[in-house]
């Protein structure tokens, strides 16, 4: 739009007219460098941070590669077939996908309630709101010990609280149950994640319209009619995202089950962040951990597909 | 062409500038060829500690630092180890402490990163093949021939020296922490449930800890806690004490495993038996809760190191001092004489890449020593070190400061089990440990069905 009135006005002289075009030349030379130069950072990070690691896992992947020794020769698929004949790895990636559903529920209805609750006590509750964000500041492995000490059988908070209400809580052990292990896991995880939640769907009831609330309270709708017809609606978009943010934290979970049960006992709380820990780390084989890695993705991507296309859809119907 | 006079300055200038340069160069290079590297340069290999030491005068290492990266349960030889080698060298000893199962991959890391920034390290014995493989430490077999005399080779314990250094045929270190577990017992607590001998065989012992558990429970006391926590040295460790006592062993002469054999099966299922009858919580039991229960005086049985006898005396939160008696490993099946086993040894390594060659193996070599190992292992505070030598399990102050932990140890003298230690042995130790923790848990199937599946694994991971 600028070029051509710019031509005009330089056209009665072709000397004159040579100049500016030069100048316009290199005006957006300079341009186009400083472009570069501001894209560049981005550039940059999206290689270092993205595309060497993923390029880096795929190597490792189909190549015989140890801790100490990477790419000592290429395997083909042999780490892939491998990690898919291991009872355990398959196991682990169901017992992921089940538990990451699961406490992202938990967390969901939890946070959309602890959000409702903090909402109507907006004027009075900033010492609770607080309160309620703390899990989310404490580091993992803060909260991984303070959990396994909650239920530690001999003289933790449950053990205690139990044998003050007159039962017997010696043989009360979560985390050395087959059964009990891996929810108790999801109990300290939603606990530590169910903040995030919360806020987010804070943020959004702060940003609703008060007008239509008021409105359709005025119209009669109180308490349960109230939250499906009117802020529901008004919050879904939020609620999915969160829903979907905290899906994919949980498929990650890596801590807490390092922390309190290192993945046991047996196998019946070993998740495969934790499964390509001991992989790469204790056996030293990061060919099969890489491996382990892709095919985590692949399931990663497989759970949360549903929940990114619910996500647009209620955003677009929003 | 006439220079300019100002081009000439500038030239004369740049001449200068250039000529310091290089001095200050010349000078950093010699500087860091007394300080950065060692008296003998890099080619000096065969040099001995001894000899070393002599040329260079008393304190031949003065100014140089060392990175010596350890476990945290030798924190407290670390710092016995540090200030004696500043003192007698000179040198500087920088010291790094990990978890006990994250030495191996740290130093692993460190070299393959480039970061290189640890110049010895003491890991797990049985990741020594693995980090040989994988190019993390040297081959000091060269070293330790040509030195074998100073560095008194033939004063380790044999059955020890061999497992924690030779990896198909080449050694990659030196022992230094000789760690064979025995049976300690609460004789405060075995005496209330009338028992006066402690177990002989594994069936005795079974009965010992099921009695003590069912007249004991109710006011928290327990037959024995059982290490159970799904880690090679924890939950691996109890299981290699079981299958020393029956007699099995993980690999035949030739390496090729035999962890199904029926040795094997029976003390997976010795440990199976007495799960039910332990301390709470096996899943949970590592070092800590299990030490803390024997400390706390709640459990009549504990299998550990050796060291624990000296930490009974001298932990301040021992309740047990004086209460407490020691015994060597149970027998099982045909076995008739105990057998120790090396559950969880250390080894003193050199990184690849390191640039102090030298002043590396001069640490290793002291801190392998007779003198370090005797003096480490009746040191107060407790150093967490079990002895490694011949002379330090003999020597006078260990027999009369622990006479009873002396007579155990010395089931090390005639052979020991020793886990396998060759390419891919981490990984092994691995599949062992979590299908065992799947037995105890009730989700493995039978014992032998267990040790099938590590055999099949097994037969892959290390040959058959």
């Amino acid at each position: 739009m600028c070029r051509p009135s710019g031509r005009r006005s330089l056209a009665p002289s072709s000397a004159t007219a040579v100049r500016p075009r030069r100048s316009l030349r290199i005006s957006s030379r300079h341009q186009a460098w400083a472009h570069r130069a501001l894209v560049a950072p981005s550039a940059l990070a999206v290689l270092v941070l993205g595309a060497y690691p993923l390029a880096f896992l795929l190597a490792a992947s189909i190549s015989k590669s140890s801790l100490g020794a990477p790419f000592q020769a290429w395997v083909g698929t042999d780490n892939f077939e491998t990690v898919l004949a291991d009872a355990d790895v398959v196991a682990s990636l169901w017992r992921t996908a089940g538990y990451a559903v699961a406490v992202s529920v938990a967390s969901v209805i939890l946070g959309v309630a602890s959000a409702l609750a903090l909402h109507r006590g907006t004027r009075s509750g900033s010492i609770v709101r607080t309160v309620l964000l703390l899990p989310l500041i404490l580091p993992p492995v803060v909260v991984g010990t303070l959990w396994k000490l909650v239920f530690n059988p001999g003289g933790g908070l449950l053990a205690t609280v139990l044998g003050a209400v007159g039962i017997d809580a010696s043989g009360v052990a979560p985390l050395s149950s087959t059964t009990w292990a891996l929810p108790a896991i999801g109990l300290a995880d939603v606990w530590e994640w169910t903040p995030l939640v919360t806020l987010l769907v804070f943020a959004a009831l702060l940003s609703q319209d008060d007008e239509v609330r008021e409105a359709a309270q005025l119209d009669g709708a109180h308490g349960w009619a109230l939250f499906r017809s009117i802020t529901l609606p008004s919050i879904a978009g939020v609620v999915v995202a969160a829903f979907l943010i905290r899906l994919i934290i949980a498929l990650k979970a890596f801590d807490l089950v390092f922390m309190m049960t290192s993945g046991g006992p047996g196998q019946s709380s070993t998740l495969t962040s934790y499964v390509i820990y001991q992989v790469a780390l204790k056996e030293f084989d990061v060919g099969r951990a890489a491996a382990i890695t892709l095919v985590l993705a692949v399931v990663v991507t497989l759970v949360t597909l549903p929940v990114v296309a619910l996500t647009r859809r209620v955003q677009r119907d929003g | 062409m006439v220079a300019a006079p100002g081009h000439r300055r500038s030239r004369h200038v740049l001449t200068s500038v250039s000529l310091a340069l290089c001095a200050s160069l010349a000078l950093t290079a010699c500087a860091s060829d007394t300080g950065g590297s060692t008296p003998g340069g890099s080619e000096s290999n065969g040099t001995s500690p001894g000899d070393t030491a002599a040329s260079s005068g008393d304190r031949p290492f003065e100014g140089q630092e060392l990175s010596a990266l350890l476990i945290t349960s030798h924190e407290g030889a670390a710092n016995w180890l540090k200030a004696e080698f500043e003192e007698q060298t000179g040198a500087t000893v920088k010291l790094t402490i990990v978890p006990y199962d994250e030495i191996g991959a740290t130093l692993a890391l460190d070299q393959q990163s480039g970061a290189n920034t640890i110049d010895v390290a003491a890991p797990w014995y049985v990741s020594i093949g693995d980090l040989a493989a994988g190019g993390s430490i040297q081959d000091l077999t060269d070293w330790i021939d040509a030195e074998s005399e100073s560095l008194d080779i033939d004063d380790f314990i044999p059955a020890i020296y061999d497992p924690y250094t030779l990896v198909d045929g080449r050694r990659y270190g030196l022992p230094f922490d000789g760690d064979t577990h025995v049976l300690f017992y609460n004789t405060e607590v075995l005496a209330k449930s009338g028992i006066t001998e402690p177990p002989a065989t594994w069936d005795e012992y079974l009965e010992q800890v099921e009695k003590i558990t069912a007249e004991q429970s109710g006011d928290g006391v327990y037959g024995a806690a059982i290490f159970g926590q799904k880690s090679p040295l924890i939950l691996g460790a109890a299981y290699a004490n079981r299958l020393a006592g029956f007699g099995g062993e993980f690999v035949d002469a030739q390496g090729r495993p035999t962890i199904n054999s029926p040795q094997a099966v029976a003390a997976a299922q010795s440990l199976v038996d007495v799960i039910a009858h332990a301390f709470p919580t096996p899943a949970e039991t590592d070092f800590g809760v299990g030490n803390g229960a024997w400390y706390d005086a709640r459990v009549g049985f504990i299998e550990n190191w050796t060291d624990l006898g000296v930490g009974s005396e001298t932990n301040p939160d021992s309740k047990v001092v004086g209460s407490w008696g020691v015994t060597t490993l149970p027998v099982g099946g045909d076995q008739t004489t105990s057998r120790a086993s090396l559950v969880a040894g250390f080894t003193w390594v050199i990184a690849a890449n390191t640039t102090k060659d030298d002043l590396a193996k001069e640490f290793i070599a002291f801190a392998s020593s007779s003198e370090v190992n005797s003096g480490l292992i009746v040191a107060d505070p407790q150093t967490g070190i079990d002895p490694n030598r011949i002379s330090a399990l003999e020597s006078g102050p260990y027999g009369t400061q622990y006479p009873d932990l002396q007579r155990v140890n010395r089931a090390t003298l005639d052979g020991a089990l020793a886990w396998p230690t060759g390419e891919n042995a981490s990984a092994a130790a691995q599949v062992l440990t979590d299908e065992l923790a799947k037995l105890i848990a009730g989700e493995g199937g039978t014992a032998q069905e267990t040790l099938d599946r590590v055999q099949a694994e097994w037969e892959t991971l290390l040959g058959s």
